[in-house]
C-alpha cells in the first residue's frame, strides 16, 4: 500500500513538474517542438547571413505586413515564386546558376512542391509555430516600431537572453527578441526558455513604462 | 436529465475528449499561404531600381518603382546626364509590355502554314537544340536583324554573326542615314551635339526634335531651360522651317512653312544673309574662304521665292530678303544655333544636301565648339562602338531580299525589329520571307508582321526583365555607359530567355565560345563596369557610369566644304503623282509602330490633334472643304506603290498640298490592340511608300506624292479636342449671377 502510495505520489509529482515547466517555459521531451510543416522551409538558407551560407533576405521581405500591421502575415506562394521561378533546378539563368548548384536533391523536391502549389493555384497550409490566445491583441507594427525607431537608448527586455540591448535595432534583430534567432534555424522553433505568456508581456511593458491596462492587450 | 455537478463534470469530460479526438484545433493551428499575392496585401512598400530603356529614340535612364515583385511606375533618372529625371510617355508604356496578355509565353514551334500564326509550345531544351541546329547548318549566310543598339548587345551580335559567317543588320524605320552621312562629312562625327539649353536663338529645319527625332526627351529638357531663363530678354527665341505643322513647329515662336524638301535652301538662304550682313565675321571668312557671300550668291532669298514657297503672311510685311537679313542680325547678335536637317528633312531625295546645309550654317554662325552651339561628345566609352552602331540603308535591305530569294541566305533571325511592316512593300522583304528555303527564327517577345513568319519563337525578356547596356550619342560633354538591369522577374506563367545569352550559349555549344566577349551578357556588363573602375552595385544604383565633363573639341570645316555642299544642291524630287505631298511622321508614343501593341501608347492622344487609336490624314482645312471633306470622312490615300485608308482631319495649320499621316497603324499580325483593326481607321502608311533611295542611300520616306479620294463613308474621330465648345463663362443667365459674385463673397 505504501509502495502504491509512493508510485502515485511520484507520478503526480512528475505530472506537476511537467505542468510547471510547461507553464513557465517550453514543455520538455519535445512536446513543445514546432509541428511538422507541409514543405521544408529552411529559414537559415533564406534569412541567414551570407557568411553562414544564407541569402540574407530580410524578414519583412516575405512577412510584408510586419512593419505596418497587426499580423506579420505569411507570404503568398507567388512571393516564393518571384525568386524560385529562377532558382528551381531546371530553368538555369546565369544570375541563378550559383544558387542552383548549391542545392541538394531534398531542397529541389521542396522547391518543386512550392512551384506545384503555385501552378495549381492552391495554398500551402503552414502549421503555426507561435500562437497567442484568441483574446489577445498583439500588434506587430507597434513592437517593431518601438525597437527599431526613436533615440538611442539601452533597455533590458525580459525575453531571450535578457542582456541589455542598444536600441534602435534593425527589423530582423527586433523580430529575434521574441522569435529567437530564426535566421539561423533550419526549422523555426519557439525560443528556449520563453513562453510568450502574459507575464512576459507585463514584465516587458513595466520595464519600458508602457501601459499595463487590460484593454491594451485584451480584446 | 437533471444538471447535477456529477453530470456537468461527466459531460465536460466527454466534450473535452470528443474535441481532442476530433482534432478540433487543427484549423486553429494552421495558417494558409494564398497562391497569388492578394491585392489587399500590397502595403505600399516600394523599391526603386535604376535601369535603362533603349526602345525610345535616344534612349533614357529610368527609375522603376517595384512593389511585391511587380513594376508599377517608371520615371526618369534624375542623376543621368541626358534625360535628367524626365521620361517620354512611350517609356511609361513599357510597364504594359511586362504584363501584356499577348506576350509570347515561351518557346514555340510553328505547326501551321508560314504566317498563319499557329504555334505549339515546346521546351527550351528542344528550342535551343533547334536553334543550334539551324545556326550550325545555315549560319554561313545567316542574317541577324535587330533593333538599333550599341555597346555590349551589339558586340555580342557582331561576335555571333562573325563566328558563323553571317551578317548583322540594325533596323530603324525612321531611316536617318542621310543625316548621319552629312554630319560625318560636315562635323566629323555622325551625331554632333546641339547645346540647346545655352543657345539664345534657335533655327530648326524640318526635324521634329521635340517629339521623335534624335533624343526628344533630352532635347525637351534642354528646351525647357532654353525657354525658362529668369530674364525675359534672355529667353531663347525659336524659328522653325518645315512643311508640316509638327510638335516642334507648334512650340516655335514662329513657324515658317516651306515647300517640301526645301530645308537645305532655307538654311543656305540664312547662310547667305549671315555672310552678306557680316562679311567681317571670322567664322564667315573661314567657311567662305574670305569670299563673303560670293559662293552663296545663288541662295539670295530674292531668287528663292518659288523654291521656298514661304507664304507672305509670315514675313511681317517684309520682303523675303529683308526677313532673312533680320534673322541673320538676330542670330549673329545673340548666338544662334541651327538644328535639324534629319528626320523628314533628310528623307527627301536631296536629304543629304538638306542636312549638310543646316549643319554647315553653324560654322557661319560661329557657334561650333562653343556653349550654346554645336558641341562634339568626347566619344564612346568603348572605341569600336561607332563601327558596329551603323544602321542599314535601303540598298542593304534590297540586297538582303535578293540573297534570301537566291538562297544565299538560308537563316533569318529577328529580334525586336519589324521590317516586314515598316519597309516599303516594294522592297519585297516580306515576300522573300515567304520563301520555303529560308528558316526564320524570332526572339521578339510579341508577335508582329515579321515574327509571325517565324518557324521558331524563342521569346526574349522585355527591357525591364533583362540586362543591357548602351552607348548614347547625345551630347552631355561626358562619356556615358548606362546599365540596364532586370528590375523584375517575368510573371510566373511566362518563360522568356535573354536573347543575348541564347546567342552566347549557342556559340559555346557549337565550339565558338572563344569568339564571344563573355560567358553571359551580365558578365560582359560586369567586366565593362570593372574596367571603368566602378563598383558594380554603385553602377546599378546610379543607372550606369559616366565620366566627369570633358571639354568639347571643335571640328574644323574641311577646305571647300561649302562649295561641295552648294554643288550638291538639288530640289527635292518626289515619286508618283497627285495633289498632295505625303509626309509620314512617327507617332509621338506608338513611334514607327513598335509600340502599337501597347494600349497606353495607342491611347495617348497625339499632342496636336488629340487623336488616339486611329490613323488619320491631316490636310489643310480650306483645301479639304473644297474637296467636300469633313472631319472623320474615310479617304483613300493612293501613291505609286499602293493605297491605304485613313480618316480625314482638317487642320487649319497644315499647309495646302501636304498630307501628313502618322506611322504605327495597320499592323496585320499580333496583338489585338495593333492588328486586325478596321482598315478605315488603321492603315500602314509605310506600306505605300516607294522603295527609292536618297543621295546617301537612305529610304526617301518623305518623297512621295499621293492623291486623296473620299470613300463616301465616315467615322467618328477618337479625339479629346472639340468635345466641348470653348466659350467665355458668363453668357448663361445663371452664370451671370455666378460671375457677379466677387472672390471675397460680396456683390
Amino acid at each position: 500500500m505504501a509502495i502504491a502510495g509512493l508510485v502515485v505520489t511520484a507520478i503526480v509529482a512528475f505530472i506537476l513538474v511537467v505542468l510547471f515547466i510547461s507553464w513557465f517555459s517550453n514543455p520538455p521531451f519535445g512536446w513543445g517542438d514546432a509541428p511538422a510543416q507541409p514543405i521544408n522551409f529552411p529559414h537559415d538558407v533564406h534569412a541567414g547571413s551570407v557568411e553562414d551560407g544564407g541569402h540574407a533576405i530580410q524578414c519583412e521581405f516575405c512577412h510584408r505586413n510586419v512593419t505596418s500591421g497587426a499580423a506579420a502575415t505569411v507570404p503568398a506562394v507567388e512571393v516564393c515564386v518571384i525568386c524560385h521561378k529562377q532558382i528551381n533546378g531546371s530553368n538555369v539563368t546565369e544570375g541563378a546558376r550559383q544558387s542552383i548548384e548549391e542545392l541538394n536533391p531534398d531542397q529541389l523536391i521542396n522547391i518543386q512542391r512550392v512551384l506545384d502549389k503555385h501552378a495549381e493555384e492552391r495554398p500551402i497550409d503552414w502549421e503555426r509555430v507561435h500562437r497567442l490566445p484568441d483574446h489577445v491583441r498583439f500588434v506587430h507594427e507597434a513592437h517593431i516600431r518601438f525597437l527599431t525607431q526613436g533615440e538611442a537608448r539601452i533597455v533590458t527586455l525580459p525575453v531571450g537572453d535578457e542582456k541589455p540591448m542598444n536600441l534602435p535595432v534593425t527589423v530582423p534583430e527586433a523580430c529575434s527578441v521574441c522569435h529567437g534567432d530564426v535566421a539561423h534555424m533550419e526549422e523555426v522553433q519557439p525560443q528556449d526558455g520563453q513562453s510568450l505568456k502574459m507575464g512576459t508581456c507585463l514584465d516587458c511593458h513595466r520595464e519600458n513604462d508602457v501601459s499595463t491596462d487590460c484593454t491594451i492587450c485584451h480584446k | 436529465m437533471k444538471l447535477t455537478r456529477r453530470n456537468f463534470l461527466a459531460w465536460a469530460g466527454i466534450a473535452a475528449t470528443g474535441a481532442i479526438a476530433c482534432d478540433l484545433f487543427d484549423d486553429e493551428l494552421r495558417v494558409q499561404s494564398p497562391a497569388l499575392i492578394p491585392e489587399d496585401l500590397v502595403k505600399g512598400r516600394d523599391n526603386w531600381y535604376a535601369t535603362y530603356d533603349n526602345s525610345v529614340p535616344g534612349g533614357q535612364s529610368l527609375l522603376v518603382r517595384v512593389m511585391e515583385g511587380r513594376a508599377k511606375k517608371v520615371r526618369g533618372n534624375p542623376r543621368f546626364p541626358t534625360n535628367q529625371g524626365k521620361q517620354s510617355p512611350a517609356a511609361d508604356a513599357l510597364l504594359q509590355s511586362l504584363y501584356h496578355p499577348d506576350r509570347i509565353a515561351g518557346p514555340m514551334l510553328r505547326n501551321g502554314p508560314r504566317g498563319s500564326g499557329r504555334y505549339r509550345a515546346i521546351s527550351w531544351e528542344e528550342a535551343l537544340n533547334r536553334f543550334n541546329a539551324a545556326v550550325a547548318d545555315r549560319g554561313d549566310g545567316m542574317l541577324l536583324v535587330t533593333e538599333s543598339r550599341c555597346a555590349g548587345f551589339a558586340h555580342i551580335c557582331k561576335a555571333f554573326v562573325d563566328a558563323f559567317g553571317g551578317t548583322h543588320y540594325r533596323f530603324d524605320a525612321m531611316d536617318d542615314s542621310a543625316y548621319r552621312a552629312a554630319a560625318k562629312n560636315v562635323m566629323g562625327v555622325e551625331n554632333p551635339g546641339h547645346d540647346i539649353a545655352n543657345a539664345y536663338a534657335l533655327a530648326s529645319f524640318g526635324s521634329d526634335f521635340l517629339s521623335t527625332w534624335g533624343s526628344p526627351t533630352a532635347y525637351s529638357v534642354a528646351y525647357g531651360k532654353f525657354r525658362s531663363r529668369p530674364n525675359v530678354e534672355d529667353r531663347g527665341r525659336h524659328y522653325h522651317f518645315g512643311s508640316r505643322y509638327s510638335m516642334t513647329a507648334a512650340n516655335a515662336d514662329k513657324w515658317i512653312p516651306i515647300n517640301p524638301g526645301a530645308e537645305g535652301y532655307a538654311a543656305l538662304a540664312l547662310a547667305w544673309a549671315v555672310a552678306s550682313t557680316h562679311p567681317e565675321s571670322s567664322a564667315v571668312a573661314q567657311i567662305t574662304g574670305e569670299a563673303g557671300p560670293g559662293p552663296l550668291r545663288d541662295f539670295n532669298p530674292d531668287a528663292l521665292v518659288e523654291v521656298l514657297g514661304i507664304p507672305g503672311e509670315v514675313l511681317d510685311g517684309k520682303s523675303l530678303r529683308e526677313f532673312f537679313e533680320d534673322l541673320a542680325h538676330d542670330y549673329m547678335a545673340h548666338g544662334g544655333l541651327a538644328i535639324g536637317g534629319g528626320g523628314e528633312a533628310g528623307a527627301y531625295s536631296n536629304g543629304r544636301f538638306n542636312a549638310e546645309a543646316v549643319l554647315a550654317l553653324n560654322y557661319l554662325l560661329g557657334n561650333v565648339g562653343k556653349a550654346g552651339g554645336i558641341l562634339i561628345n568626347p566619344g564612346p566609352v568603348f572605341p569600336n562602338d561607332p563601327e558596329i552602331a551603323g544602321l542599314t540603308s535601303l540598298a542593304d535591305w534590297q540586297r538582303a531580299t535578293t540573297d534570301i530569294n537566291s538562297g544565299r541566305t538560308g537563316l533569318v533571325i529577328i529580334h525586336n525589329a519589324d521590317p516586314v511592316y515598316a519597309l516599303p512593300s516594294g522592297v519585297g522583304f516580306g515576300a522573300a520571307l515567304a520563301n520555303d528555303n529560308v528558316v526564320i527564327i524570332s526572339s521578339s517577345p510579341f508577335i508582329d508582321d515579321t515574327t509571325v513568319m517565324a518557324d521558331l519563337l524563342i521569346p526574349d525578356r522585355t527591357a525591364l526583365e533583362d540586362w543591357g547596356d548602351e552607348s548614347p550619342e547625345l551630347f552631355t560633354g561626358r562619356q556615358l555607359y548606362p546599365v540596364q538591369q532586370p528590375v523584375v522577374n517575368p510573371l510566373a506563367d511566362l518563360d522568356p530567355r535573354s536573347f543575348a545569352d541564347v546567342m552566347i550559349s549557342a556559340a559555346i555549344d557549337l565550339g565558338h565560345g572563344d569568339s564571344m566577349p563573355a560567358a553571359s551578357y551580365e558578365e560582359l556588363i560586369r567586366a565593362n563596369v570593372a574596367e571603368l573602375g566602378m563598383d558594380f552595385t554603385e553602377a546599378l544604383k546610379n543607372g550606369g557610369w559616366w565620366s566627369e565633363p570633358v571639354a568639347s573639341k571643335a571640328p574644323e570645316p574641311a577646305a571647300g566644304l561649302l562649295n561641295d555642299i552648294i554643288r550638291r544642291a538639288a530640289l527635292a524630287d518626289s515619286t508618283g503623282g497627285g495633289d498632295f505631298q505625303l509626309l509620314p511622321f512617327a507617332h509621338h508614343t506608338v513611334l514607327d509602330g513598335r509600340n502599337a501593341h501597347l494600349p497606353w501608347a495607342q491611347s495617348a492622344p497625339d499632342p496636336l490633334t488629340t487623336i488616339a487609336w486611329q490613323t488619320w490624314v491631316e490636310i489643310n482645312e480650306k483645301q479639304g472643304r473644297a474637296m467636300g471633306l469633313r472631319e472623320g470622312d474615310v479617304v483613300n490615300i493612293t501613291t505609286s506603290a499602293g493605297s491605304i485608308q485613313a480618316l480625314a482631319y482638317l487642320n487649319p495649320g497644315m499647309p495646302p498640298g501636304i498630307a501628313a499621316v502618322p506611322m504605327g497603324g495597320g499592323r496585320r499580325s499580333g496583338s489585338d490592340y495593333a492588328a486586325g483593326r478596321d482598315a478605315r481607321e488603321s492603315g500602314n502608311v509605310m506600306s505605300i511608300l516607294a522603295a527609292s533611295a536618297n543621295d546617301s542611300g537612305g529610304l526617301t520616306w518623305s518623297a512621295n506624292r499621293c492623291s486623296i479620294t473620299p470613300m463616301g463613308d465616315s467615322m467618328a474621330v477618337s479625339k479629346l479636342e472639340g468635345g466641348y465648345t470653348s466659350r467665355e463663362v458668363g453668357e448663361h443667365p445663371a452664370e451671370q449671377v455666378y460671375k457677379s459674385v466677387s472672390a471675397e463673397g460680396g456683390h
